[in-house]
């Protein structure tokens, strides 16, 4: 690798995301010691699951050039749909809950999307909205925390824990933890659809959605595509928390929205659209997750955590509002030589 | 054989006629100029036909067929493809990804990106050589992003492709690249329509003219059967407004030297340029389009921190490192782009006119309303600009009623210096010499140095009384006087050193 690549190389944005990972590694494992034994490493996994799967849905939507800040409440909603419908000691109630879960689920996204896309109204505003639809649907669905969950939806947590599959797969599950499955999924899906037209178009209409619309391309249609692929994030989140909780709560979403737009921020994805990699938006929520670790290694109240996100999201624009000036400059510089 | 016949089209919005009967027709093969002043109804007929606009009334027939798109996807289905003034690239996608937007080719259900680069690279490399296509659309400079557009509307194959003042951000070479492959585009049998200011670019280019004035068409030429006939041409773009020029008498100016530059050097941009400019004089800055000219004017404006200069006004030492600085001194910048730069496109002309008044000067705490409007009206009639109320949106008006606002803003104020960043960019020639020659009575009556910078030399013939020449960040010319005529001025921007008549003024060879 010559100098000339080295430096491209640091202009990426990636590259100062990933930097920031590997330090952030090395100060959780050198507090806490164990931090890569196997057993860590795959409970780790698994709880940073929920805020991987709804910052990949987050990012869908922002580098389309909207923003969701209802889907903390939107988990809770489906979370709560979920439990609700189900009995623990009636298999066939699981079925019938992943079915309505996942129509709460796409309508979710198409109300979010239709009010962002097609009526236009301003996606922050939107979304701030709906989330407080989706937080009273919540609380009409489930009061008071509560519900139950059937044994074989644990699939979506471990496997081990489901009395019914045969016992390769609970030795598979002691290895492999759903969650990362799930999130494995998400990714072949932006691989998939990053080199289909929808990719593409994508950040054009991200970019500048009436440049997108003149030049051929429904502007309102992607957005609301971008908004239900960001539902059904949602929604694998949501089978998750039921999964792992056997139950649900209507405010158990609420912190999830703030730290998946940091997540998303921290992941070199710009807030104003247009530019951004899913995946980049994962190892954002890693990097905040062990963030909030540290916060607990370190001893601090939980409330920490909402309040660095907030934190954070302002340091993360701040600096890649600086980055991309003085990059800007350079392009400058080397266009006149 | 016709293409497309537009009858009788009608246009209103709100209560203004855009287009109070349009007729245009499209012949297979043929280069059609649409002419006529900012405001005469052209660029609505353009947006009509490419379903932007729905006409109010009127038939649009094509291919023997009444036709009415909705929308621009509709027009493009059909073949008719328009490469938009006010650019419809996306600036985060890479130049070939801009190319074939929305008509992406598709290999097993994958992107071909392989081909869409080939595509690309083809057809740019008529127009410039060595162009990276894989940069972003939001690296490149204007005329860079003009041949993309370019590019990308001619990649669609059209039947009918519209261009929209295409050469006004283009470099000579690259128009005369694009004359070229206009006329292979006819010969293939593609009809075009071109919008031009320069008329001796629709001499050149065009098989057949139309001309709007006021919403209408008031002529039309063929010039394979009429002949090309300028003068009448013009007589009929600017209707009853007198053609002869006005040409200024360049006086011996005794005054006083107002600014003095020295040493300005600005990172790898601008190098050790010095000039001087007296009161009441024009000083032209010419040249190709990016050799430092805008980045010049900005400089002076105080746009640069980093800047080194040694300036002087009135023989008092100034720093230029902040607007706020340049302004309190009396230097003041009209920018290039107004819609962006100079206007808060959505605000009347009255609050336009107002926010530098709030900004700079102490007011009391009632805001003498009735004041303030009786002087934004008696600038509006000074300067001339057409519109019925001061409290009309800035949006709404002309191009060159919108210059005329951003130069209006400043007039309230002891102006020393105004810099004028290519003012009639995109301006009829009506308004141009309207703008000009209020600008040069302004100079003179209120000893007022001008710099202006032009991208059309015409402008720097006529209104200048120097001009400095820039190359690469330099100037490597002056011509004042007689010596300033377009060949001079042309034989200085591309720096041919054999031009032997250099002037012994403090012309910097580079």
């Amino acid at each position: 690798m010559n100098v000339k690549s080295i430096k491209k190389l640091l202009h990426r944005t990636e590259t100062a995301t990933v930097i920031l990972l590997i330090l952030m590694v090395a100060v959780i494992a050198s507090l806490s010691g164990n931090f890569f034994e196997a057993y860590t490493i795959r409970s780790n996994i698994i709880s940073w699951t929920p805020l991987i799967l709804l910052a990949m849905g987050q990012s869908f939507v922002i580098i389309g050039g909207g923003l969701d800040l209802s889907n903390g409440p939107a988990m809770s909603l489906i979370l709560c749909t979920l439990t609700a419908v189900m009995h623990a000691d009636s298999d066939i109630t699981g079925i019938k809950a992943l079915f309505i879960g996942l129509l709460v689920a796409l309508g979710i996204g198409v109300i979010n999307g239709f009010v962002v896309g097609y009526l236009r109204v301003p996606a922050l505003i939107a979304t701030f909205a709906t989330s407080y639809i989706w937080l009273g649907a919540a609380l009409l669905v489930m009061p008071t925390p509560g519900g139950e969950c059937v044994n074989w939806m644990r699939i979506f947590y471990d496997f081990q824990s489901v009395e019914s599959l045969p016992e390769g797969l609970k030795q598979f599950g002691a290895v492999i933890p759903s969650g990362l499955i799930l999130i494995i999924i998400g990714i072949i899906v932006w691989v998939v659809l990053s080199r289909k037209k929808f990719g593409r178009y994508l950040y054009a209409v991200g970019s500048d959605r009436d440049i997108a619309y003149q030049s051929g391309i429904n502007s309102a249609k992607m957005q609301l595509l971008t908004y239900v692929i960001n539902a059904l994030f949602i929604y694998g989140c949501a089978l998750f928390y039921a999964a792992q909780n056997q139950a649900g709560s209507a405010r158990i979403g609420d912190p999830l929205t703030l730290q998946s737009v940091a997540a998303v921020v921290v992941g070199g994805v710009a807030l104003s659209g247009g530019t951004g990699k899913v995946y980049m938006a994962a190892i954002g929520a890693v990097i905040m997750s062990l963030v909030n670790r540290l916060i607990y290694i370190l001893e601090l109240p939980a409330e920490y955590q909402v309040l660095v996100s907030g934190a954070i999201i302002i340091l993360a624009i701040t600096i890649s509002t600086i980055y991309e000036t003085t990059n800007a400059k350079a392009a400058e510089k080397r266009e006149v030589n | 054989m016709v293409i497309l016949e537009a009858k009788n089209i009608v246009k209103r919005f709100g209560g203004v006629t855009a287009l109070s009967d349009g007729n245009i027709v499209c012949r297979e093969g043929k280069i059609t100029g649409l002419l006529g002043t900012n405001g005469s109804g052209k660029s609505t007929i353009s947006k009509i036909i490419t379903g932007v606009y729905l006409p109010d009334s009127g038939t649009i027939t094509y291919y023997g067929q009444q036709v009415s798109f909705r929308n621009p996807i509709e027009a493009k289905k059909a073949g008719i493809i328009m490469a938009f003034q006010n650019l419809s690239l996306i600036p985060d996608l890479t130049v070939w990804q801009n190319v074939v937007l929305s008509f992406e080719k598709t290999k097993k259900g994958f992107l071909d990106n392989q081909s869409a680069k080939k595509i690309t690279k083809e057809l740019i490399d008529s127009f410039v050589e060595g162009f990276d296509i894989e940069r972003k659309v939001v690296q490149l400079n204007s005329s860079e992003k003009q041949i993309v557009e370019i590019v990308k509307a001619i990649s669609e194959e059209p039947k009918l492709l519209i261009l929209d003042e295409p050469t006004a951000a283009l470099e000579q070479a690259q128009a005369q690249a694009l004359f070229k492959y206009m006329k292979k585009l006819a010969a293939q049998g593609t009809s075009i329509i071109f919008t031009s200011h320069r008329m001796n670019e629709i001499m050149e280019v065009c098989d057949d003219i139309v001309v709007f004035n006021n919403g209408h068409n008031v002529g039309s030429v063929d010039f394979e059967v009429d002949g090309r006939n300028q003068k009448e041409i013009v007589k009929m773009i600017t209707g009853d407004i007198h053609t002869e020029d006005i040409s200024h008498t360049r006086t011996e100016n005794t005054k006083d030297i107002q600014l003095e530059i020295k040493n300005l050097q600005y990172e790898n941009i601008l190098h050790d340029i010095q000039f001087s400019v007296k009161k009441g004089e024009v000083l032209g800055i010419g040249g190709l389009q990016g050799q430092g000219q805008t980045e010049l004017m900005l400089a002076l404006a105080g746009n640069y921190k980093t800047l080194q200069a040694e300036v002087h006004l009135n023989k008092e030492k100034i720093r230029l490192n902040t607007p706020a600085n340049t302004i309190r001194k009396g230097i003041f910048l009209v920018p290039g782009d107004r819609q962006t730069e100079g206007l808060m496109m959505k605000e009347s002309i009255y609050h336009n006119m107002l926010m530098p008044k709030f900004a700079l000067k102490r007011q009391p705490f009632f805001i003498p309303e009735k004041k303030y409007r009786k002087e934004c009206e008696e600038i509006v009639k000074l300067l001339s600009i057409k519109t019925d109320s001061i409290d009309t949106k800035a949006d709404n008006l002309s191009g060159g009623n919108q210059q005329k606002i951003v130069v209006g803003k400043w007039l309230p104020f002891d102006i020393k210096v105004l810099l004028l960043s290519d003012p009639a960019k995109g301006v009829d020639i009506g308004a141009k010499r309207d703008m000009y020659q209020f600008i040069l009575k302004l100079a003179r009556e209120k000893d007022i140095s001008v710099i202006l910078y032009a991208s059309d030399n015409d402008e720097l013939v006529r209104y200048c009384d120097n001009v400095l020449i820039m190359y690469e960040g330099s100037i490597v010319k002056r011509l004042s006087g007689d010596a300033i005529n377009n060949v001079n001025i042309t034989a200085a921007s591309l720096n041919l050193t054999k031009e032997e008549e250099v002037e012994k003024d403090e012309c910097k060879e580079h």
